[in-house]
């Protein structure tokens, strides 16, 4: 069962990981809507070393509102950017 | 902690459109990345050759060229498994230099 | 360096200017010649060593330079006409393309469709993820850092330098290809598709449809 659903409010975690992740500098802390969960699959984190006895992460397709992403995005306010997002980076989001 | 590479939002500047050809040796770095990943050897994951550009040093993702950064990546993997040393590489580049009727 | 916004978890600098040849190094002839010489001298030692069959790189490369804008072009003329299909399509890119013939070798490909209300771009930041399988190897700009870079902060102004002015009405929105998925843009149709070839109508598409930065001219 997938811990999150299509238009639950999540908030992606910054866990200050050094190492290979896939989540881009510019979407950690901001909050987003689920659009889809995709599946499961082995953290690249883990596979980027070799590791490849852990167990698989959920990943889901998460959007934001480009105005809550940048200061600077200010004219088109329900322009949005999708981008993917393995589970333990993130946690429930109110409001 | 933000990678070198993780450059969404950072930038600003031209977006180059020439259209550059895709060369015979990069055509052979995509080739031996993707055989030597397969099911039947698993020595280098795509994974682990992000992981190997991403480390490589922020000087090298700056100057070399796309696949020439893929390449490189590629070799550290390469070493780090102990499968070749860049020893080995370059003694054998220096040879082939060195006789160049030869291949 | 900007103040940094200290109730933002995540803040950013003032952007670093690339020139042209920063945001794509380009290899001069002696660079080209070298990293040949090395990817030969390699291939050879892998050989040696058993990890590669001799000739099987040569059959790799065959492989690789198969996909192209054919098949990412017959998918969406077939998405033109059979609206079933299309739905299919949207619903599972890999397992719709399969009906085709196609074989998608990344995880899934996620196809998403240019609306009267949406307008869809395609980015990998981190890197250069594309959906190779389908379309083969991305365009230059592509894989330049200032089009992965700028896509996601200001994808009207980079449209805008590709030709496309997208309306005030029409939300633009943008997929950063960071994980497993691969994205491919269905463009609006022609204003008429009925009783069109679909070769005709595949023939329409070009690959920057498919990436984002431009739309068929209805």
């Amino acid at each position: 069962m997938p811990l999150f659903h299509a238009g639950e409010r999540i908030r992606v975690l910054d866990l200050g990981k050094a190492g290979h992740v896939r989540i881009p500098a510019y979407v950690r802390g901001h909050v987003g809507t689920v659009v889809q969960f995709c599946g499961v699959f082995l953290n690249p984190e883990d596979l980027a070393i070799g590791n490849a006895g852990g167990c698989v992460v959920g990943c889901y397709r998460v959007e934001f509102l480009q105005t809550d992403l940048w200061t600077d995005y200010s004219e088109y306010p329900d322009d949005t950017l999708v981008t993917e997002i393995y589970e333990h980076w993130m946690e429930p989001a109110h409001g | 902690m933000r990678g070198y590479h993780d450059i969404g939002g950072s930038l600003s500047g031209p977006i180059p459109r020439t259209e550059l050809p895709w060369l015979d040796w990069e055509k052979r770095v995509e080739a031996i990345r993707n055989l030597l990943g397969d099911s039947t050897r698993r020595v280098i994951s795509l994974d682990e050759m992000r992981r190997g550009f991403e480390s490589f040093g922020p000087e090298k993702y700056r100057t070399l060229s796309f696949y020439r950064r893929r390449l490189e990546a590629m070799i550290d993997i390469l070493e780090e498994k102990g499968v070749l040393t860049r020893a080995e590489l370059a003694a054998a580049v220096e040879n082939s230099v060195q006789e160049p009727g030869e291949t | 360096m900007a103040e940094r916004d200290t109730t933002d978890p995540c803040p950013l600098p003032l952007r670093t200017a690339y020139t042209a040849q920063e945001a794509l190094v380009v290899e001069d002839d002696a660079g080209n010649a070298e990293a040949a010489r090395i990817t030969t001298i390699l291939e050879g030692i892998l050989v040696t060593k058993g990890l590669l069959a001799k000739g099987e790189a040569d059959q790799e490369i065959e492989k690789i330079e198969t996909p192209g804008l054919h098949l990412g072009a017959r998918l969406v003329a077939r998405a033109w006409v059979d609206p079933d299909f299309k739905n299919r399509l949207l619903a599972d890119g890999k397992l719709a393309a399969a009906e085709l013939g196609m074989k998608v070798g990344e995880a899934q490909l996620v196809v998403v469709e240019n609306t009267p209300d949406v307008h869809n771009l395609i980015v990998c930041t981190l890197c250069s993820c594309y959906p190779r399988s389908i379309l083969g190897q991305p365009p230059s700009w592509y894989i330049s850092k200032t089009y992965r870079s700028r896509a996601v902060r200001e994808p009207r102004t980079v449209l805008h330098e590709f030709g496309l002015d997208i309306p005030e009405a029409v939300r633009v929105r943008v997929h950063d290809s960071n994980a497993d998925m691969r994205y491919l843009v269905l463009p609006m149709p022609p204003a008429e598709t009925v009783g069109r070839h679909e070769i005709d109508l595949a023939g329409l598409v070009s690959r920057d449809m498919l990436i984002g930065t431009a739309v068929l001219q209805r």
